[in-house]
C-alpha cells in the first residue's frame, strides 16, 4: 500500500489530525534536509512535503522562492534530491515524503524517467501546483499501474464547480488552499473559508488536509471539525532559518504542533 | 489536455488551481467580445482616434536601392506610445472594462509595454501596478518615470535575476491572489490560453492592414514578411493574416545577442528545448538542471527566455522560418536605417531590418519584403550612445 494512505488509515484508526510540514531540500544543504526530516518523523511529524527548487516558482511567496533560490545556488537537482531520498529509505526513514515540484523539472528529466524513479527511490506522492487537472493527462498515463507513488490534487477557495472533476479518482488527500495566491502570506484565509472547506470536505471521500498561511495549531481551530489536518510551510521555513536550522527548535516545534492540532 | 487550448503540442493552461476559473471567465469574455459589434466598433475607435491608425506601410526608398529588392516597413513605430504594444494593450483594457473589472496589472521589461498599459489604464481610469524588475528600474528610469507620470505604480521585483522573467512570476503571483478584481494585461503573445490568443487576435490589426496596403500599392501579396520574435506579439500580429497565404514566407528574427554559440543569447527557438514557463509550454531557454536561463540582448525587448507557443507551432509545422541576429548586426542596422532613411527604429525592429538587409542577395529586384517596424527607438538612446561609445551596454 501507498505509504501516504498507510499513514492516513493509521490517523483515522487512531482519530488523529495529520500534521504535514514543508522544507526545501537542500536548504541549507541536502545533508540537513536528512536530519530535518529524520528528526520531523521522531517528533510526530505525519506527512513531509519536499519541495525540489525550481527557478521560477510561481505558486510561491517570497520565504520559499528565497530557500529554492538558495538552494539552487548550493547546487541542488532533482538528481541529486532523489538520491537523499534514497538514502533516507536505506537509513530506515518510513515517514511519508511528498514532492512538491513544478512541472518544468519533470517535463525535462522526462516524465516517465522521473515516474520510474520516484518509485524506485520512495517518494509516494507528488504536489505539481502548476499542473491543474486539464494537463495531467501526461503524469497520470505515467503513473497508471503502480501504487507506490501518488499524484495529490489541489482545490482553491475558487474553485466551486470544478471541485468534483478534480475529486473523481484523487487519492491520498486533497490539499485545500486557503487563500488567494501564493504560500507564505499571513494567516489570513480566505473569507468564506469554512464554507470553503465544509464544501470540500462533504464532496470527498479521501481526507482533507489545509495549507497556506498556517503557523501554529491554534490557526486552524476554527476549521477543526471540517479538516483532517494542517500544512505548514513558509513558516516551518522561516523557524529552520531563524534558529539556524537547531533540530532541536524543529522536533518542539512539530511535536507542540501535532499535540496540540490534536487536543483543539 | 484540452485541444482548443493548443497549438499543436505547445500553449496550454500551466497555472495554478486558483487561476484555472479565471481563464474560463477571461476566455468566454473574449470570445463573446469579439463577435459584439459595439465592442469591436468601441476598439477600431479607439485605434483610430487615439493610437492613430492606420499606419502607413512605408516603401524604403533609399534602403531597397541599395539591396536590390524592394522593401516595405510597417510603420508601427508612429503609433501613440511609440511601439505596436499599444494595440494590445487597448483590446485587452476595453475587455477588463467589459468584465466590470476597475484594477489592471502588467509585466514589463524595457518598460514599453508598461507605458502602454499605463497609458490605457489612464484613458480608461483605471488603476494600474506595473510589476518591473529591479535591474530593468534601473536601466530604464526613463519608462519608469512615464509610467509614474501616467499615474501608474511600478513595483520593483527583487526576486531571481531581477528582470522580466521575474516580474512575470510576480505579476501572475498577484494576480493568483487578486483575480477576482483585477485584469492581467500581458504584452506579448505567451502565457496561459486564452492570452496567446487574445493578443494575435488585437495585434493582427498589423497584417491586416499590411495585406491591404500592399494589395493597393502592388497588386500582389509579398513574397517575404519579417518581424523580430522576443515572446512574438508584433511578429505573430504581423504573421496572422498572411499564415492562410501559403507563397508568403514567414521569417521571425530572434536575437542571437553576443552568438548563440556563446550562449550569451535570447534564441528559445535555436536551442528548441521545451518547457513550461508562466503558464505555457513552449520552447524555452534552460540549463542542465531544467531551471530557466538568463536571456542576453542588447534590446530589452527580446530578452525573454521563451516564445510565444504558437511560434513554436509556425516552426514545427515549418510555417514559418526562424532565424537570429547579433547585437552587432542589429546595431549596424539601425545604423543604417536611421542614415539611409531617417527613421531611428527600435534596437528590437532593428533585428528584422538586419535580417532584411542579409536576405536581400537572395531575393530578386522585383521581390517584396515587408518589414515589421514594431518600434521607435527614442527609448533605446542610452543604449545606443553607451554602445556607441565603446562602452559596453547595461543589458
Amino acid at each position: 500500500m501507498n505509504r501516504i494512505e498507510n499513514k492516513l488509515n493509521q490517523l483515522k484508526a487512531k482519530q488523529e489530525k495529520a500534521f504535514i510540514t514543508y522544507v526545501t531540500a537542500g536548504f541549507p544543504d541536502l545533508a540537513k534536509t536528512k536530519e530535518i526530516i529524520k528528526v520531523q518523523e521522531k517528533a510526530g511529524t505525519d506527512i513531509v512535503e519536499l519541495g525540489v527548487p525550481f527557478s521560477d516558482p510561481v505558486a510561491d511567496g517570497p520565504v520559499i522562492q528565497d530557500a529554492s533560490y538558495r538552494s539552487i545556488c548550493g547546487g541542488t537537482n532533482l538528481t541529486k534530491v532523489f538520491k537523499t531520498v534514497e538514502e533516507l529509505r536505506n537509513d530506515g526513514v518510513e515517514i511519508p515524503i511528498v514532492f512538491m515540484l513544478y512541472y518544468n523539472t519533470i517535463l525535462f528529466y522526462g516524465v516517465e524517467a522521473f515516474v520510474k524513479e520516484c518509485e524506485r527511490v520512495g517518494v509516494d506522492g507528488l504536489i505539481i501546483p502548476d499542473l491543474p487537472l486539464e494537463e495531467q493527462e501526461e503524469i497520470k498515463t505515467a503513473l497508471v499501474g503502480q501504487d507506490n507513488t501518488i499524484l495529490l490534487q489541489l482545490v482553491s477557495p475558487v474553485s466551486k464547480q470544478r471541485i468534483p472533476q478534480i475529486l473523481n479518482g484523487a487519492r491520498g488527500f486533497v490539499y485545500c488552499v486557503s487563500s488567494m495566491g501564493v504560500t507564505g502570506q499571513a494567516a489570513e484565509f480566505h473569507k468564506e473559508v469554512k464554507s470553503y472547506l465544509q464544501n470540500v470536505k462533504e464532496q470527498s471521500e479521501i481526507p482533507v488536509m489545509m495549507g497556506f498561511g498556517i503557523r501554529t495549531a491554534k490557526d486552524v481551530e476554527p476549521m477543526k471539525d471540517i479538516i483532517d489536518g494542517a500544512i505548514v510551510g513558509s513558516h516551518f521555513i522561516r523557524l529552520l532559518e531563524e534558529s539556524n536550522f537547531d533540530l532541536e527548535k524543529v522536533k518542539e516545534y512539530c511535536s507542540t504542533f501535532k499535540k496540540e492540532l490534536n487536543e483543539l | 489536455m484540452n485541444k482548443k487550448t493548443y497549438y499543436g503540442e505547445f500553449g496550454g493552461q500551466f497555472v495554478s488551481e486558483s487561476l484555472m476559473n479565471t481563464l474560463q471567465e477571461v476566455d468566454e469574455a473574449f470570445e463573446a467580445a469579439i463577435k459584439d459589434e459595439s465592442f469591436l466598433k468601441e476598439y477600431h475607435y479607439y485605434l483610430k482616434q487615439y493610437v492613430g491608425r492606420e499606419t502607413p506601410l512605408y516603401f524604403a526608398e533609399r534602403l531597397s536601392e541599395k539591396y536590390g529588392t524592394k522593401i516595405y516597413l510597417k510603420r508601427e513605430d508612429l503609433n501613440h506610445t511609440g511601439a505596436h504594444k499599444i494595440n494590445n494593450v487597448i483590446g485587452q483594457i476595453l475587455l477588463a472594462k467589459r468584465m466590470g473589472k476597475k484594477k489592471v496589472i502588467a509585466e514589463t521589461g524595457a518598460g514599453q509595454h508598461g507605458v502602454a498599459t499605463a497609458t490605457g489604464a489612464a484613458l480608461f481610469d483605471m488603476e494600474c501596478t506595473v510589476y518591473m524588475g529591479e535591474e530593468d528600474i534601473k536601466r530604464q528610469a526613463l519608462n519608469v518615470m512615464r509610467m509614474e507620470m501616467l499615474g501608474a505604480k511600478v513595483v520593483s521585483v527583487k526576486s531571481g535575476s531581477n528582470t522580466l522573467k521575474d516580474a512575470t512570476n510576480e505579476a501572475i503571483r498577484t494576480w493568483a491572489k487578486t483575480a477576482e478584481d483585477t485584469f492581467y494585461v500581458i504584452g506579448s503573445a505567451v502565457g496561459p490560453y486564452p492570452y496567446p490568443k487574445i493578443v494575435k487576435e488585437f495585434q493582427s490589426v498589423i497584417s491586416r492592414e499590411a495585406k491591404k496596403q500592399i494589395l493597393e500599392v502592388e497588386g500582389r501579396l509579398p513574397d517575404v514578411v519579417m518581424a523580430c520574435v522576443g515572446g512574438g506579439s508584433n511578429s505573430i500580429g504581423m504573421f496572422a493574416d498572411f499564415i492562410e497565404e501559403k507563397d508568403v514566407k514567414l521569417i521571425g528574427v530572434e536575437a542571437a545577442g553576443l552568438g548563440i554559440e556563446t550562449g550569451q543569447h535570447a534564441s528559445a527557438m535555436a536551442e528548441g528545448r521545451m518547457g513550461v514557463l508562466h503558464g505555457m509550454k513552449s520552447y524555452l531557454l534552460q540549463d542542465e538542471n531544467g531551471n530557466i536561463e538568463l536571456a542576453h540582448s542588447i534590446s530589452a525587448g527580446l530578452d525573454y527566455p521563451g516564445v510565444g507557443p504558437e511560434h513554436a507551432y509556425l516552426r514545427d509545422t515549418g510555417r514559418a522560418e526562424y532565424v537570429s541576429i547579433t547585437d552587432v548586426e542589429a546595431m549596424d542596422a539601425l545604423m543604417e536605417l536611421c542614415k539611409l532613411e531617417g527613421i531611428i527604429p527600435a534596437i528590437e525592429s532593428a533585428h528584422a531590418v538586419a535580417y532584411a538587409t542579409k536576405m536581400a542577395k537572395t531575393m530578386k529586384k522585383d521581390d517584396i519584403t515587408i518589414i515589421c517596424l514594431s518600434g521607435r527607438g527614442d527609448k533605446d538612446v542610452n543604449t545606443i550612445s553607451d554602445y556607441l561609445a565603446g562602452k559596453g551596454y547595461l543589458n
